[in-house]
């Protein structure tokens, strides 16, 4: 019986077809996390296309439209919203826990990236976008943010503020270190916003002969090409690995063998990378625009954080590359840090259910 | 080909509906496409609330995912089976029961006892007879709900049977002292029905239930009837069971007893079949009396208490007949070639 359950919570979320990120991947921690409490949890994903720009106002109003509120019956004690337009669908006992708004209606408006500003009712979605936020995300009892990060955006566009509620990242208990190796190691997925390319002509102009391993899918085929052409440039070739996708056996193989972590995104909202890099006790560099990992590195005692052009990142790799020492104690602090922070599923859920 | 699989579903709730969806999603990717599953959360009461999701259905967009063509959904449930496309195909489990053949039921009926539940009944019939014929073809789960469909909507559509999950798994064991009903325990399924009937056995029948009730306050009811009854040693609640327990218990029964409302097809007595047991069900149960031959593969008994404990006392009263029914039953499964690959086939052709 539902009683004996604990509480019957769902989790609000948004899902594009046949695309698995990084919001499945939380979205699927947090209700194993729920579950494992003792709560009954499911997740509610509803389908999201954000193009032409008037489907994103008819998914709005389809999320408005729906009513979780019980099931048969039986009330439903808590939903929990995650991703935009999903966490604007109603209940009395709503938490909403952002990973993003809908970053081309606010920091990513006319940004190279963005496919929402040259429509031309781009600039209504935008407005309705944004008073849809401001009038209905207070509704829910408590707002909390994936990172400080997204939760300063939130308060910069919306003014409504968010508290920061860290999670680890999937399988956080099997990362572990190994002697650092001659690699620098930038798991990511290939694709511009996370910026493989300022890395590859960072290379060009090390005083050392740095390598990198690269690993992960590419997503965006003329970036892919951009940077394959790159890493043949005469003096890289045979300074850089190209891994593709990998196993997270293999990954975490990876980080454990790797002198430092690379991880220069543009404005990442929070950034497996940077804490899954803390896990195996490595130095994360990282690029003073780059968000997320920003509320993790910090610079000079648990890596480097520098310019987000080649040459600074020239500097800092030439940095660990020619000091091993310090980069195993930034390394070492990186751990440490992971740890006083109390990344972990209890917390979260404490907060949340609060 | 890429394929969207759109149902509607109730939080917390697992039934037949979620696991023809997981077993079509399966059966898809088996024969080299990709397939993904869509629930839309669905709550019908108050009415008004019915045609609000109707609503949100028709304003989603599933005709591409970052620019790359959907090629095919397949809807299953109302009202996700709205949810517009271009090459849409519908394989009907059901319509909104209670705005149809429900509408009037003193038990299952709901729309009716609301001031607006004739208004919003209306507007699901009209949706239903303007919006199902955008797809490309409409199929069923079975004979039983294309007569409906034909019925109240004017729409023709083909049924197209699917095996039970885990067909493999179900086997013939040796005949225990009890018989068995495998099903969710909500007044539809009629658990009520067999606890009265089990009052007036002449033969020391024993049933044993499995499955959760959808709502706890129906399984009260079921226990509060047996308490009055003085059934302690004739009823026993298995509560929810994993399959292979559900395999054993159905391999070790006498028979299955599966006597709910106008079922839309019942995977319990497909079940029973390939577990080679005799079936007891009645003359209103739908879906099962496409398969159960009475007198040959089980027993259609009235849906009355007098006439379901009658069937059970003869099944109890003659082994040998029962074993032979049950026998007969594994047979005609086998007969009706169901399969997922001609599923497949027709859905995606």
């Amino acid at each position: 019986m539902a009683q004996n359950h604990g509480l019957r919570i769902l989790i609000a979320t948004v899902r594009v077809p046949f695309v698995n990120g990084g919001a499945e991947i939380h979205a699927a921690g947090l209700c194993r996390a729920l579950r494992e409490a003792g709560h009954q949890a499911e997740t509610i994903a509803i389908p999201f296309k954000w193009y032409p720009p008037e489907r994103i106002l008819d998914q709005m109003l389809a999320c408005r439209l729906l009513d979780l509120s019980e099931t048969v019956g039986v009330a439903v004690d808590r939903l929990i919203g995650l991703k935009f337009p999903a966490y604007l669908i109603p209940h009395p006992r709503k938490v909403i826990w952002l990973l993003h708004q809908h970053r081309q209606a606010y920091d990513l408006w006319q940004h190279p990236l963005s496919d929402l500003h040259p429509y031309p009712n781009g600039d209504d979605v935008r407005a309705a976008i944004h008073r849809a936020d401001r009038e209905l995300i207070p509704q829910a009892l408590r707002v909390f943010a994936n990172s400080r990060n997204v939760a300063g955006r939130l308060q910069t566009f919306c003014g409504v503020q968010a508290a920061p509620l860290y999670h680890p990242p999937q399988d956080a208990a099997r990362f572990y270190a190994r002697p650092a190796e001659d690699f620098l190691y930038f798991p990511s997925r290939i694709n511009p916003s996370k910026r493989q390319d300022i890395v590859l002509e960072g290379l060009l102009q090390t005083r050392s002969q740095v390598k990198v391993y690269f690993s992960g899918p590419a997503d965006e085929p003329a970036f892919e090409r951009k940077c394959v052409a790159l890493a043949q440039k005469k003096g890289c070739a045979d300074r850089v690995q190209w891994l593709g996708p990998v196993s997270e056996e293999k990954k975490r193989d990876l980080y454990a063998r790797s002198l430092g972590v690379l991880f220069p995104p543009v404005d990442e909202d929070y950034g497996y990378i940077t804490l899954e890099a803390m896990l195996a006790h490595k130095p994360v560099i990282t690029c003073t625009d780059s968000g997320g990992p920003l509320e993790f590195v910090v610079n000079r005692e648990t890596g480097l954080v520098c310019e987000p052009a080649p040459q600074a990142l020239a500097a800092a790799m030439d940095e660990l590359w020619e000091d091993r020492e310090l980069a195993r104690r930034w390394g070492e602090a990186g751990r440490a840090r992971y740890s006083d922070l109390r990344i972990d599923w209890a917390t979260v859920l404490e907060k949340l259910l609060a | 080909m890429r394929v969207l699989i759109l149902t509607s579903g109730v939080p917390f709730t697992r039934g037949g509906a979620e696991i023809l969806a997981e077993s079509l999603r399966d059966a898809v990717c088996a024969a080299g496409h990709q397939a993904e599953i869509v629930t839309l959360p669905f709550q019908s009461c108050p009415p008004s609330r019915v045609p609000e999701q109707m609503l949100a259905c028709r304003l989603l967009d599933v005709t591409e995912s970052c620019g790359m063509r959907i090629d095919r959904v397949i809807g299953l449930k109302f009202p996700a089976y709205l949810v517009p496309h271009p090459n849409k195909v519908i394989w009907m489990l059901h319509q909104h029961r209670t705005a149809y053949e429900f509408w009037d039921h003193p038990a299952a009926g709901d729309l009716i006892h609301y001031p607006d539940g004739q208004v919003v009944r209306e507007a699901i019939h009209r949706a239903d007879c303007t919006l199902l014929p955008e797809a490309k073809a409409i199929y069923t789960l079975s004979r039983n709900v294309s007569d409906r469909l034909r019925r109240c909507s004017g729409i023709d559509a083909e049924p197209l049977y699917n095996p039970p999950a885990n067909a493999l798994l179900f086997h013939n064991g040796p005949a225990g002292d009890y018989l068995f009903f495998p099903s969710r325990i909500n007044s539809v399924k009629r658990q009520w029905l067999v606890i009265q009937a089990l009052a007036l056995c002449r033969e020391p029948v024993r049933v044993y239930f499995a499955g959760e009730a959808d709502n706890p306050a129906q399984q009260a009811e079921c226990a509060k009837a047996q308490r009055e009854l003085g059934l302690t040693n004739q009823v026993t609640w298995l509560g929810v069971v994993s399959e292979e327990q559900k395999c054993e218990w159905y391999a070790n029964s006498l028979g299955v007893v599966f006597p709910p409302l106008d079922e839309d097809y019942g995977y319990v007595t497909l079940e029973a079949m390939l577990s080679s047991k005799p079936v007891i069900t009645c003359a209103d149960s739908g879906g099962p009396l496409e398969f159960v031959v009475h007198q040959h593969t089980g027993l259609v008994a009235d849906a009355s208490p007098q006439s379901l404990a009658g069937a059970m006392d003869a099944l109890w009263a003659d082994r040998r007949r029962a074993a032979a029914l049950g026998e007969a039953g594994r047979e005609r499964y086998l007969d009706l070639k169901i399969s997922w690959e001609n599923v497949v086939d027709k859905l995606l052709c």
